[in-house]
């Protein structure tokens, strides 16, 4: 393919949408939200893989499409063209227009995540897919959506933080951060380097934040509830999705063997799976059991992973079968959130969305079967992956989702007809710390009245005093008293002289 | 006089000449005071063109005037360092110059306040251009004298107080400075910014000497870098026009303080040197403390200029950071936020203006809804703070970047914590704001709100943030394009860290 016909179709897959936000550009388009997908359609229909490098563009980024972004790109313009569909207000009144704006921004960015080819692009795509997703979950939302946002943006800020250090581990062990270079260079690195194992590590954690991986899923719930439906469709298959897609590509699988890590992440899988279950099926509204079933779907992935790194043979086969898996996901959530509409009476298709609620249920309930039958390796591998973790716990994870997919289809039955009452947070409103505090004094009190001091004696006064010591106020009332003192430029020039000559002393 | 010796001067005379005729203009000529301010502003960028290209090309740009008897002359050279403050200065004043003509209409003593104006960046460019170090402090001074009648300009009881504050501040940094300055000529016999510095050579120097010699120098320079305990002037200052808060963040007081850090640590003592003395581990410590401690009193202000002003307090000390750190990749870092903190935080204090000229808005309690009343400055803004936060692909992204690699790389891994606390700080601190403004309902009115028919606020307030935000944006996502900051950064780095 001609090398500018290529440039211009792979940048204007994340460009067109990013154009298109500007509200002067689409005043005048119909259905701007659906135009903006047109280069990725296009980019579909292409049938050969390639790719461009920008070496202007930050440290030398580049777009590219293979066979695994391919999917994952066309899963993107379904669920896209679906929300964008349903972004339109029953009554026909006009969008918002800052929702249109996030939606067309997300778009752009997630668009461009998927075809990035390298470490800093995925990063800076995928960073700003955050506050792009913040903007959608919270524009023209009351305020249970304001504090999903909230809650969101925070996690998302963190996970930022964490794969920021990551992304400096792997700058610092290799020049070249494209992904096969970069896995490449990580896995010669490993042996020897506890860098290594740090990177891995920071990796997990930022996008397990992103994913919303138990035991730092308090985000997820949140936003599955409080996001309007066009919103909640796209949670399984972009801010999830990516971040997924981000282990698969940050990681170098298949190059590394972390049994001790690998090991301990099938254990954590294993926990989401049976945590995600038990508390899921407590639930009583339909949207935040759907929460907690994409956690469980998520734990499928995460043993998966841990068996990856655990047996390389497994790690390189999961780098193949991943975006399977990650499409499957994204369309479950997208069919599920699409039959909850139903109870929600937010619209008057209900063919549609009970075919929707159909596959919904059938792809929820045989998400770990398809998953053993999509991630199984071809060409080695077969005999760990049939003994690894997944693959015998299988039918059991079927029960989990089995059970999930039934208590869906329940909830949903019962408020069907009925009216939609407000919905309420899963934490109610109020500060961390009071939760907190609550949680220990009853754990205290419940391991007391069995008579066992597996805790130390906590005192719920004293982490409350702890707390104190974290408001803002008390910091406010010192640090004020000291910058009034400064403000005498005699006793601040004072002091770092002081200071200075006290160093020159030491040093002589 | 041939063409190299005369262009640093030229350059100068381009902001000095008509400032000086500002002066006596009376205030009703103000077609005639905008065509000089814009002229000025318009061929100090030509010119300054001109010398990038010829630095770029190896041209020496040297002129030198005998200043006092014994070998003591006035030294303006052009070379790579300097050439980026220039840039930035120029750059930014252009820009600043059309804020502050939008900004100051119909308002008084306009003649007084662009003459200063032009003193301030006749100054700026003087300090950047400085050869050694006396030249350097002359410069540092006239622009401690052109500043303060700026900061006091609105004549209010409160303007007067903190031009009172900044004055003794920096007065007395400046004697700090003499004194370190003179004290290093009776060791080093020169003033002159040399590569590798001019130290470097002195095996058999006082190394207690020169360890105190550095301590005055840096703090006679670290009261315009707003270095704690030396940082209080700044947030006082923030009661001058935005215009003048633009100046002193970004274009012209703190940076002239880093930049004579960059020059003592670079061009004076040489990183080598200094670094085997041990006074940059110190500096260092001090810098990462800078960047919490202002961060964390950004977090508490309610008015948004204060907390803008503390932000730079703790945004300016990344620059004494990627010098401190002692390394190629740090350094790099360093440098390019010199240039970077300029057109990110000049955005954010444009929208700070502009809130306050149009609505009326001060502080962030106020801010509910402006993103929908004043769009495109909140868009500016927005820019500008994810900037701040260090979000790709912004020039704040590049700058962490580097300095956490560098550190990395010099074996400083605590930098990397220091960094991460304060990204997370500058959210903390910036995300509200954005929340507010963009998603909170607007209030019925605006405490004192002005109409520009159907465009948001006047054009000349509403076209520097939206210049200054697109090259926050331009800087960053084109980072490795040709003569952008960061490959001028690595071009100064490669010179100075060559074998």
């Amino acid at each position: 393919m001609n090398a500018y016909l290529s440039a211009l179709l792979l940048l204007s897959v994340p460009g067109l949408p990013l154009l298109l936000a500007f509200p002067a550009l689409r005043s005048r388009l119909p259905r701007p939200c659906h135009l903006a997908l047109l280069p990725a359609v296009i980019l579909l229909a292409v049938p050969a893989a390639f790719s461009i490098e920008v070496p202007w563009l930050l440290f030398g980024s580049g777009l590219g499409i293979d066979a695994a972004s391919r999917w994952l790109l066309a899963m993107s313009v379904v669920l896209w063209a679906v929300a964008a569909t349903l972004l339109q207000a029953p009554s026909g009144q006009a969008v918002d227009k800052r929702l249109t704006v996030f939606f067309l921004l997300t778009m752009a960015t997630h668009l461009g995540a998927i075809l990035a080819t390298d470490l800093v692009g995925f990063f800076a795509f995928a960073a700003l897919l955050g506050y792009g997703f913040y903007g959608l979950l919270v524009a023209a939302g009351d305020e249970t959506a304001r504090r999903a946002g909230r809650v969101y943006l925070v996690f998302m800020v963190v996970a930022d933080l964490v794969l920021f250090e990551a992304l400096l581990i792997a700058a610092a062990t290799t020049g070249d951060l494209h992904f096969e270079a970069a896995h490449h260079a990580l896995a010669l690195s490993q042996e020897g380097a506890p860098a290594s194992l740090w990177y891995v590590s920071m990796v997990l954690v930022g996008f397990a934040l992103k994913v919303g991986i138990w035991p730092l899923h308090f985000w997820l719930p949140l936003a599955f509830r409080a996001a309007r439906p066009a919103v909640a469709l796209l949670l399984g298959g972009v801010p999830v999705a990516i971040a997924l897609l981000g282990i698969v590509r940050f990681l170098p699988l298949g190059e590394i063997t972390l049994p001790d890590l690998g090991a301990g992440i099938q254990w954590l899988g294993l926990t989401a799976a049976i945590y995600g279950t038990v508390v899921g099926l407590m639930q009583s509204h339909p949207r935040t059991l759907l929460a907690y079933a994409t956690m469980v779907v998520t734990s499928l992935f995460i043993t998966l992973l841990g068996s990856g790194l655990e047996w390389p043979l497994l790690g390189a086969a999961l780098q193949g079968t991943a975006p399977l898996f990650i499409m499957t996901l994204g369309f479950t959530v997208a069919a599920l959130v699409a039959g909850s509409m139903l109870a929600d009476k937010v619209t008057t298709q209900s063919a549609l969305l009970v075919t929707a609620r159909r596959v919904g249920v059938l792809l929820l309930a045989l998400s770990p079967l398809m998953t053993v039958i999509l991630t199984r390796p071809s060409g080695g591998g077969e005999r760990l992956f049939a003994e690894s973790g997944l693959v015998a716990l299988w039918p059991w994870w079927m029960l989990c989702t089995v059970l999930l997919a039934f208590r869906w289809l329940y909830l949903l039955l019962r408020r069907q007809g009925e009216t939609m009452s407000a919905p309420a947070s899963m934490i109610p409103p109020g500060d961390f710390w009071p939760i907190l505090e609550r949680w220990f004094s009853q754990s205290n009190h419940w391991f007391m009245s069995m008579g066992l001091q597996l805790l130390p004696r906590w005192r719920s006064s004293g982490l409350a005093a702890a707390g104190r010591l974290l408001q803002v106020r008390v910091w406010q009332k010192a640090l004020d008293a000291g910058e009034r003192a400064l403000q005498g430029w005699s006793l601040a020039v004072a002091l770092l002289l002081l200071l200075g000559l006290a160093i020159a002393l030491l040093s002589a | 006089m041939t063409w190299d010796s005369s262009l640093l001067l030229l350059i100068l005379a381009t902001s000095l000449v008509p400032g000086l005729v500002i002066f006596f203009l009376p205030e009703e000529r103000v077609s005639l005071r905008t065509t000089l301010n814009m002229a000025g502003a318009v061929v100090k960028l030509v010119l300054v063109g001109v010398m990038i290209w010829g630095v770029f090309h190896g041209q020496q740009y040297e002129t030198r005037l005998p200043l006092l008897p014994g070998g003591l002359d006035l030294v303006l050279h052009a070379d790579a360092e300097s050439v980026l403050f220039v840039t930035l200065s120029t750059v930014l004043w252009l820009v600043t110059t059309v804020y502050a003509i939008g900004y100051l209409e119909g308002s008084h003593h306009r003649s007084r306040f662009f003459g200063f104006f032009s003193l301030c960046v006749t100054a700026t460019v003087g300090v950047a251009l400085a050869g050694n170090l006396i030249t350097f402090l002359l410069f540092y001074e006239l622009l401690t004298l052109s500043t303060y009648p700026l900061i006091v300009h609105r004549e209010t009881e409160e303007a007067r107080q903190a031009g009172r504050i900044y004055l003794r501040y920096t007065i007395a940094g400046g004697a700090v400075l003499l004194v370190g300055t003179v004290w290093l000529y009776d060791v080093a016999g020169s003033f002159d910014f040399t590569h590798r510095g001019v130290l470097a050579g002195l095996d058999d120097a006082d190394r207690a000497a020169l360890t105190a010699i550095f301590v005055l120098l840096i703090a006679g320079l670290g009261v315009k870098a707003a270095l704690i305990p030396l940082h209080g002037w700044l947030p006082r200052a923030m009661v001058a026009p935005a215009p003048v808060s633009a100046l002193l963040h970004a274009v012209a007081v703190v940076k002239a303080g880093a930049f004579g850090i960059v020059r003592v640590v670079n061009d004076v003592y040489g990183v080598e040197f200094a670094a085997s003395l041990g006074v940059t581990g110190p500096l260092a410590v001090l810098a990462a403390a800078t960047i919490i401690y202002g961060s964390l009193r950004a977090l508490f202000q309610d008015s948004l200029k204060r907390r803008l002003a503390y932000s730079t307090v703790s945004q300016v000390s990344y620059i004494v950071l990627g010098i401190a750190i002692v390394g190629p990749i740090a350094t790099i870092g360093g440098l390019v936020h010199l240039v970077h903190q300029g057109v990110m935080k000049i955005t954010l204090f444009f929208c700070a203006g502009n809130l306050a000229e149009t609505l009326g808005v001060h502080n962030i309690s106020d801010m509910n809804g402006v993103g929908k009343r004043m769009p495109w400055t909140m868009a500016a803004f927005t820019i500008g703070a994810l900037g701040m936060i260090g979000v790709p692909p912004l020039a704040g992204f590049i700058t962490k970047w580097y300095l956490g690699l560098g550190a990395l790389d010099a074996g400083q891994d605590w930098v990397i914590l220091v960094l991460a606390g304060s990204s997370l700080l500058n959210a903390a601190y910036f995300l509200p704001i954005l929340y507010v403004a963009w998603f909170k309902a607007p209030p019925d009115a605006w405490p004192a709100e002005r109409y520009w028919g159907r465009r948001e606020t006047a054009w000349a307030l509403l076209a520097p943030p939206a210049v200054t935000a697109l090259l926050t944006l331009a800087v960053g996502l084109l980072a490795s394009a040709p003569f952008s900051p960061l490959q001028w950064a690595r071009f100064i780095t490669t010179q100075e860290y060559a074998p």
